[in-house]
């Protein structure tokens, strides 16, 4: 059974770290924790939904399915793109509550869009392919668990990889130590952010389409909870550090299933035992678990 | 002095009178329910119901010299909300009765501030038996105001439970609830009859249902073995417990609590909610001979709208109210002194209220899912 409940575990926690490394990016570069991120996730879910929906006449379920991940993949990345335009880039210079109040208005604002306009009922999220089981090490694993891991640790390998073997991705590592000294470097630090929120929305976004078709159903409030989980992942492994994202989301997934599996009433303490843990670790190491210790920037 | 302070108090009483004389004097009737939210399906039906009972009474002249509007507020399942929502209700002196709350945990609170303002208070579905048995505590200080057309909690988790050991012969259950006032209030009924009938509770477990996720939780309850699960909630959870339940290999029969009658349960539950029996809280609309002229009412005035699992009892508790308004005006006290002896006849047959404001009507239905819909067992 402890290879079961890793195998949920760690399901849970790519959906998480996915979410996370949206927050951990954004706040690398802007020092902004940016609480649009988990609409973001939610209107990724209902983007790749409307898409399905519309591609499933002409192409076949797998096609479809693979149309709606990009679909929610390419929505977000621009959503996420127009929200710092609209929302946050005019308040770079403003104290920094602003953009964070700012962040918690775009929030509510695309909850209420979704609810008002496309659904404020569950909608069912069809499954493409009857999911087939495998055994491995006594633990049962379906191919959609399968594909969630997959496309995670894809995704989160091609970013590290852009993040440290491209110019774009050293820019984007430049800006996060020091946006003044890296714009008088001639890098378009602007730009740059731009760039942070169009990868952060897109991974939130192909995280929300997973979520929606491995539940099975979505739903206009459904970017809360994990948002806040993802959240609390980004600060476990050391917010604005994108392997501590990865591994956060990872060790919180796999903490909460632990909790509610092996305890007698443990679903109604995993919460608890998920965040002593973070509780712990945060007083040993302040800065997260890969984080490191940085000078206040004065 | 004295004729110019004359003067100022005769324009005074024509300023009033012209305020109030054309005018045609309102009275009011709150409906509050959740109408956003997780379970927003069930109160919007609610609401249309019983808008429609106030409707039909407007429009047969039914009262003399007024005229009722319903005043609609929306508590969106949340407790907090429920007493915020029902203290600007009291705050209004033309309500004279409250058609609500939905959610169990939501009248508990908001009955509470109704009571100490005298108003009488008629909830359409909460069935923790807790919201009337309040009043019969020593402490309670106020008059008896809480009543509801629904049967309680009491009788359904017992009758759950009896169905799964005499009927269905399944003595291992586990079960699983939402941690609402509700949902774990029905399953430790359920988990009482349970253990005193013969059968086993092997666990007993809340869930967060905004986690979407309860694999690990399910896994551990299979290996438990079980012969039947209990679930406990309304359907923004049971759909969820009970699609992850055959995902993870836990095929056993699932009972669920009335709160899942809904086609959403359905929907998300897909597949997976074949041959799950649900239990309801007396019989529903379809079943209930006195509530077929209502069906085809509400289905003519909303065409577009299907009939939601309680809107019968929303109607009842509003038509209620209105024929108390009928025959002693729109008086919230001479209101509440009546409530506790009426014997309406409506769509639910004959309603009667026992000491604690409970319906006589004690009847469970129970239904399971076949080819995707919910089909009454006898």
């Amino acid at each position: 059974m402890i290879v079961q409940q890793l195998i949920n575990g760690l399901t849970l926690g790519s959906l998480y770290a996915l979410i996370a490394l949206g927050y951990t990016m954004v706040y690398g570069v802007l020092l902004m924790i940016n609480f649009a991120h988990s609409e973001i996730f939610m209107v990724g879910a209902f983007a790749s939904l409307l898409c399905y929906k519309a591609l499933s006449p002409v192409l076949s379920p797998t096609a479809a399915f693979v149309g709606g991940i990009l679909c929610s993949f390419i929505v977000c990345a621009i959503l996420a793109f127009a929200i710092e335009r609209v929302a946050y880039r005019p308040l770079r210079r403003a104290a920094r509550l602003a953009p964070l109040i700012s962040a918690i208005g775009v929030s509510i604002l695309l909850q209420n869009a979704v609810f008002l306009w496309i659904s404020d009922q569950s909608l069912a999220y069809p499954s493409a392919f009857e999911p087939r089981h495998f055994q491995i090490l006594g633990g049962d694993i379906n191919s959609l668990q399968i594909l969630i891991l997959g496309v995670a640790v894809v995704l989160m390998l091609s970013l590290h990889m852009f993040v440290n073997k491209t110019r774009l991705g050293t820019a984007i590592r430049a800006t996060a130590q020091d946006a003044t000294t890296a714009s008088l470097m001639g890098i378009p630090v602007s730009g740059i952010i731009a760039i942070t929120f169009f990868l952060g929305g897109a991974l939130g976004g192909v995280a929300g389409a997973l979520n929606g078709m491995y539940y099975g159903s979505i739903k206009y409030n459904m970017g809360f909870v994990p948002g806040i989980k993802a959240f609390t992942a980004a600060v476990l492994g050391g917010i604005g550090n994108i392997p501590g994202a990865m591994w956060g989301g990872f060790i919180l997934g796999i903490l909460e299933a632990f909790a509610a599996g092996f305890i007698p009433n443990g679903s109604d303490w995993k919460d608890v035992i998920a965040f002593s843990v973070l509780l712990l670790i945060l007083l040993f190491r302040p800065e997260g678990l890969l984080g490191k210790r940085v000078q206040d920037k004065v | 002095m004295m004729r110019r302070s004359g003067r100022w108090s005769v324009a005074l009483v024509f300023t009033l009178l012209s305020a109030c004389g054309p005018k045609e004097k309102v009275a009011r009737v709150a409906i509050a329910l959740p109408l956003t939210g997780d379970i927003a399906a069930l109160g919007q039906g609610l609401e249309r119901a019983s808008k429609l009972a106030l409707e039909e009474a407007n429009a047969k002249g039914y009262f003399q010299g007024y005229r009722v509007e319903a005043r609609v507020f929306d508590d969106r399942s949340d407790p907090r909300e429920a007493v915020s929502v029902a203290n600007r209700i009291v705050s209004d002196p033309s309500i004279v009765a409250v058609v609500g709350h939905f959610n169990s945990g939501c009248s508990i609170p908001a009955s509470q501030v109704y009571a100490r303002a005298h108003l009488t208070m008629i909830s359409p579905a909460a069935s923790n038996p807790k919201l009337t048995q309040q009043q019969l505590d020593p402490e309670w200080k106020y008059p008896r105001s809480i009543f509801r057309v629904n049967t309680t909690d009491d009788v359904q988790g017992p009758y759950a439970a009896d169905y799964a050991v005499k009927t269905l012969k399944l003595r291992r259950a586990v079960v699983v609830h939402d941690k609402s006032a509700y949902g774990q209030g029905v399953a430790e009924e359920f988990r009482k009859r349970m253990s005193s009938n013969g059968g086993n509770v092997l666990s007993f477990d809340g869930i967060n249902v905004g986690d979407k996720d309860f694999n690990a939780l399910l896994t551990r309850l299979r290996e438990l073995k079980p012969d039947v699960v209990y679930w406990g909630g309304d359907y923004a959870g049971g759909g969820l417990v009970v699609r992850q339940a055959r995902g993870v290999g836990l095929t056993v029969p699932v009972i669920l609590s009335e709160a899942n009658m809904d086609p959403e349960y359905l929907r998300v539950a897909g597949q997976a909610a074949e041959g799950t029996y649900i239990t309801f809280l007396g019989a529903p609309a379809s079943e209930l001979p006195s509530a077929q002229d209502f069906v085809k009412r509400y289905q003519a005035r909303y065409p577009h709208d299907e009939l939601k699992a309680y809107d019968h009892w929303g109607y009842e508790a509003m038509s209620i109210v209105l024929d108390l308004m009928h025959e002693i005006g729109p008086d919230k006290e001479k209101i509440l002194a009546a409530v506790p002896k009426i014997k309406h006849e409506g769509v639910l047959g004959v309603t009667q209220f026992d000491e604690k404001g409970d319906t006589l009507n004690k009847t469970i239905t129970i239904f399971q899912v076949k080819d995707g819909t919910f089909k009454p067992l006898k």
